[in-house]
């Protein structure tokens, strides 16, 4: 968020607003980056671990919660697990929906910030 | 050149203050803001760039404790994960067997009988005994205000880069408007050199 070549251009109160709301958005938007790899993670762990259920002969097995491993019938385990598979896919799909939302506010502020400073503002990651 | 007269109002300030975090002043106009502060460029730039470090510390701090509080949240969730299986447990009147680590990498087998309560660590070297559902309730009330302090946090954290934001822009604008300044009279000083044959070393001209 750098001015270039001393230009002429006024900054007002109005574009100082805009420039500090895309810095939020862009704030947000890496934050919810990390969230979205995070979730996605999960997910895959999720069902790797399904899979896994699948395959096993045992009747009971390991389950993590909290800090031990609770000795948990394969069928409680596979109920569980699908429970948090409908969660952290829930969450997943209201993140993307967030990202592309602050994606299109994003490059509406461009359009704003870019029509007023031409090339004297640079909002463009290095 | 900004003209100083266009805009009347001077550097007209939005400053609000949030949870002891100044707000940073915007600059209408840099001319007037330069003459209103009756500093010499590179001080005035020294100034704003001072406020700048001062944000970036606090930043990191409510950084940090928005890393702890993140943390605590599914510790909590976790905490209360346990409980609610201690509590279907006893519905079904079976008792839980789990394996738990005794120390680093050795693992027990511990058979958990029926049980209504359970014990809390409380800080401060303090445990107490609960009962199912108090503690649910309580650990659920720790959840309610971590999650809570997380919001806060976050909207300090928001207004703060916002003074970062706006803390940038003016040093930016204050520079650029420095090399302006400075074209301007070199643009003339070169015009009027060949009669008078100056240099151009105004006494305000500093490297910022």
């Amino acid at each position: 968020m750098q001015q270039g070549g001393g230009s002429d251009t006024q900054v007002t109160w109005e574009d100082q607003q805009n420039i500090n709301k895309f810095g939020r958005l862009n704030n947000r938007y890496h934050e919810l980056e990390d969230e979205i790899k995070i979730a996605k993670e999960t997910n895959d762990n999720l069902e790797d671990a399904s899979n896994e259920l699948i395959l096993t002969d045992e009747e009971v097995v390991r389950f993590q919660i909290g800090e031990v491993f609770a000795h948990v019938p394969k069928d409680e385990v596979e109920n569980r697990i699908e429970d948090m598979k409908v969660v952290t896919s829930q969450k997943l799909e209201k993140l993307e929906e967030e990202k592309t939302s602050v994606l299109a506010q994003m490059a509406e502020l461009k359009t704003i910030l870019y029509g007023k400073f031409k090339d004297s503002i640079n909002l463009e990651e290095d | 050149m900004a003209s100083s007269s266009s805009s009347s109002s001077a550097s007209a300030s939005k400053v609000t203050e949030r949870r002891g975090i100044p707000g940073a002043q915007f600059v209408e106009d840099v001319q007037t803001y330069l003459t209103q502060s009756g500093l010499k460029i590179c001080l005035l730039l020294l100034t704003i760039q001072q406020g700048l470090q001062q944000y970036k510390l606090v930043e990191m701090k409510l950084l940090a404790q928005q890393r702890d509080l993140q943390a605590k949240i599914p510790d909590i969730e976790k905490c209360l994960d346990v409980v609610a299986t201690l509590e279907a447990k006893k519905g079904a009147g079976e008792d839980l067997i789990a394996d738990f680590e005794v120390s680093e990498g050795i693992y027990s087998r511990a058979r958990i009988e029926e049980t209504d309560s359970v014990c809390l660590w409380l800080g401060a070297n303090v445990m107490l005994e609960y009962s199912l559902e108090e503690a649910t309730g309580l650990l659920q009330k720790n959840l309610d205000n971590a999650k809570a302090s997380l919001e806060v946090l976050i909207a300090d954290l928001q207004f703060l880069r916002d003074q970062v934001t706006i803390t940038q822009v003016t040093i930016a604008r204050v520079y650029n408007w420095d090399v302006h300044q400075r074209r301007i009279r070199q643009v003339t000083a070169s015009t009027a050199q060949d009669s008078h044959g100056w240099d151009d070393d105004d006494d305000d001209e500093d490297d910022a």
